[in-house]
């Protein structure tokens, strides 16, 4: 797995010789503003609806399952409810990088999970709480209203597979009736969060939809677009610079797995994998069974080879991720694994590169004048 | 959020319909009204490499474009007089004095060749002296040079900033004393002049000077948590409250303040939008502008493409419009109200209390980049 041809040699060769012919974006004529409607219309209105509501059940589900562990605790209730935590924990990482509109209100995204936290606050704030053992906190209500560090995905990760949480539970001692209960409030609460998601996502898929001079919000098309653009720009930019940088340091003597997401449950590049999954639904207008090829941002870039170089790079970074084992830990266990961590950085910044000129250039939905200015 | 903008409108006098608006207020954000003698002035660019400082009137109309030999940023306008001062972007090497009816050129400032101007400059009230932000790159320290306007423009003091990376600067209402603000960042012209090499300690500050000798009077800094907000724009109401823009140079995830208020002799005080508004921000501010009451500011925000709006008074958010790659930003002489611009070539008459944006009409405007800075000139 760790021994395949260079990665730089498939990635640039594919792009070299498919990139013959591409027309220079400066050559184009500027792209008419109804062109970017019918993409917003179906990335917003027809691909995400649905991948919200395979949320909101995941999360549902999550909490049937911990209630159901949880009135008769055994192995297999809590293997039952991991599954149930990785199910929606895959959805969610899908839907990450989708990073507007109701995802960011009120923090939501944050509540469903702290991440990155560069201070190890929820690690702190878990440790204090499981001393104290608050009742307040296995009530899903107040729970809301509580620190973000200990009411989303890494809070019940903690619960779920930390130390020798899972045999507490089992057990149902006194720490382990408390994190049930806790547990299940955390499950409880990301339903509500996924719930209010999936409820506020159409009026805003509306207001962007309906773009035009009028709306003080997103005066064209094109600029409501930007938005999407932005999205798969920076959902690579942070794959790069927080979940792999961070974990990488400064060498592979600095390098530490700790510093990865969702490191307890070991996932964190199971995380990756699913956020590549979501991203490139905004290129390609597909996304599991939902969707249409081609009806994304892809649509706007009129040149197939060009096309076809992107989402052949694209595989070829996906599948890459989808060979290695889920968790940076345990690639870093290899004896090459600091090399095989810092090639995917590679190919990741690779893509990010490609973002910006091919999609950014001939979707003309890159950075103007004054954003690309920094002064 | 509603709230705190009904509370606002409230203040204002604004509660009612329409009809019932002050002639002034009701006003505001329509078509240009064709008694607006108002010019507007802002570096700009075509679409070849070519740089210029441009004027328009208040229908977006261009009046004149004089060539520059490289980007401009902003405009210094010296009070009572023709005379408006366009320094280069940073690393800068030319300033150019011009008539603010023709653009005419009327002098030339050069830089030393161990300081490189950063882009903004500002006069005394009486306009003798101009007031240059610069970098001395190999101290890594910011400098302030003045400028005798009445002896040919000659360069005869140097003041210490007070930081590094010094960038827009400002006269307190007094008009003895300047602010400035330090954005923190070392450049240095051997690695391109625009490099920040520093941003693991950069340290910013805004700092207030006497402008007749250069001493320190007052300075404040971000916690330290926040040491990569580069402080660079800002602008001061009548009452000598400071607004201030902020750049962050950290991670995009990293949830920071991009706007601070202060009263000097006081900490900065960190403002949030609501965090929709605040995540569209991009962690950029471009420019900073004070409205023609002092009780509005607006913050613009280019790599989000929108302009904030904030309450002086109270420190609340107000409201924000969309204005695509706008970042230029100049005060009507109507309360709540902006003309901003943009890179794409747009104007705009922005209206931050009813919350409008009229485009405006003249389409010559459309054959410019509008740089970052935009100034009104009263004739």
């Amino acid at each position: 797995m760790f021994c395949k041809p260079s990665w730089r040699t498939l990635l640039l060769s594919t792009t070299t010789v498919l990139a013959v012919g591409v027309i220079s974006p400066d050559a184009r004529a500027d792209i008419p503003d109804e062109n970017y409607q019918p993409v917003l219309a179906h990335l917003l209105g027809t691909v995400m609806p649905p991948k919200l509501d395979d949320f909101h059940a995941a999360t549902e589900n999550l909490t049937s399952e911990f209630k159901d562990f949880c009135s008769d605790p055994d192995k297999s209730g809590l293997e039952g409810t991991q599954a149930a935590f990785h199910a929606a924990m895959d959805i969610w990482q899908e839907i990450q990088p989708w990073h507007m509109g109701p995802l960011v209100a009120n923090g939501r995204d944050q509540h469903i999970e702290y991440w990155p936290d560069k201070h190890g606050t929820a690690a702190r704030q878990f440790r204090k709480l499981m001393f104290d053992k608050p009742a307040a906190y296995t009530d899903p209500e107040k729970l809301s209203g509580a620190s973000a560090a200990l009411q989303g995905f890494p809070a019940l990760e903690e619960v779920l597979f930390a130390d020798d949480h899972g045999d507490q539970m089992v057990a149902a001692d006194e720490d382990g009736v408390f994190l049930c209960q806790y547990g299940t409030a955390i499950a409880t609460n990301l339903g509500t969060l996924s719930g209010e998601l999936q409820a506020e996502w159409p009026e805003f898929a509306t207001a962007v939809e309906n773009a035009g001079p009028d709306s003080m919000d997103y005066p064209t098309a094109k600029f409501a677009a930007t938005d999407l653009y932005r999205a798969l720009h920076e959902g690579l930019l942070i794959i790069s610079s927080q979940k792999l940088a961070r974990p990488l340091g400064d060498g592979a003597e600095d390098a530490s797995a700790g510093r990865a997401e969702s490191p307890i449950s070991e996932r964190s590049l199971r995380n990756i994998e699913h956020n590549l999954i979501g991203l490139f639904a905004i290129y390609d207008g597909t996304w599991g069974d939902v969707g249409e090829e081609g009806k994304g941002l892809a649509a706007l870039i009129d040149n197939s080879l060009l096309d076809r170089s992107f989402k052949l790079n694209w595989q070829t970074v996906g599948d890459t991720v989808a060979e290695l084992p889920p968790s940076v830990a345990e690639v870093l266990e290899q004896p090459n694994g600091y090399t095989v961590l810092t090639d995917l950085k590679g190919q990741i910044d690779f893509l990010t590169t490609l973002v910006e000129n091919d999609v950014g250039g001939n979707t003309q939905l890159g950075g103007g004048f004054n954003a690309l200015d920094g002064d | 959020m509603a709230y705190q903008r009904r509370s606002f409108l409230k203040l204002m006098g604004v509660g009612g319909a329409f009809t019932l608006l002050p002639v002034g207020l009701a006003r505001a954000a329509t078509t240009p009204n064709p008694e607006d003698r108002a010019v507007y002035i802002s570096a700009s660019a075509g679409d070849d490499g070519d740089y210029y400082v441009s004027a328009f009137n208040a229908s977006g109309k261009i009046l004149f474009e004089q060539t520059l030999p490289g980007r401009g940023h902003d405009i210094g306008l010296r009070p009572n007089h023709v005379d408006v001062a366009a320094v280069e972007r940073r690393p800068g090497l030319y300033g150019l004095i011009l008539d603010r009816h023709t653009g005419d050129v009327r002098a030339k400032l050069h830089c030393p060749e161990d300081r490189r101007f950063y882009g903004h400059a500002i006069y005394s009230n009486d306009g003798r002296y101009l007031y240059i932000t610069e970098n001395d790159f190999d101290h890594a320290r910011g400098v302030v040079s003045v400028w005798d306007a009445k002896d040919g423009y000659r360069r005869v003091a140097e003041f210490d900033s007070f930081g590094t990376g010094p960038h827009e600067l400002h006269l307190m209402p007094d008009g003895e004393h300047l602010v400035i603000a330090n954005g923190g960042l070392h450049t240095h012209p051997d690695q391109d002049g625009r490099t920040p090499l520093n941003i693991s300690s950069m340290e910013p500050n805004l700092s207030i000077i006497d402008r007749s000798n250069g001493k320190l009077v007052h300075q404040a800094a971000l916690k330290h948590d926040w040491h990569k907000l580069s402080i660079r724009h800002l602008d001061v109401s009548a009452n000598g409250t400071i607004a201030a823009g902020f750049q962050y140079q950290g991670d995009l995830t990293d949830q920071v303040p991009l706007v601070g208020i202060w009263q000097p002799g006081s900490d900065i005080r960190p403002l949030e939008a609501p965090d929709t508004v605040q995540y569209r921000m991009r962690q950029y501010c471009g420019s900073v502008r004070f409205d023609a009451s002092g009780q509005v500011f607006g913050i613009s925000c280019p790599r989000g493409g929108l302009v904030t709006f904030w309450d002086a008074q109270t420190n609340d958010f107000l409201t924000h419009i969309a204005a695509p790659d706008g970042c230029g930003l100049a005060a009507t002489d109507r309360a709540g109200e902006f003309v901003g611009t943009s890179g794409l070539g747009n104007g705009w008459r922005m209206d931050a209390i009813r919350r409008k944006r009229v485009e405006l009409p003249d389409d010559s405007l459309k054959s410019q980049h509008w740089d970052n800075h935009l100034r009104r000139i009263i004739t």
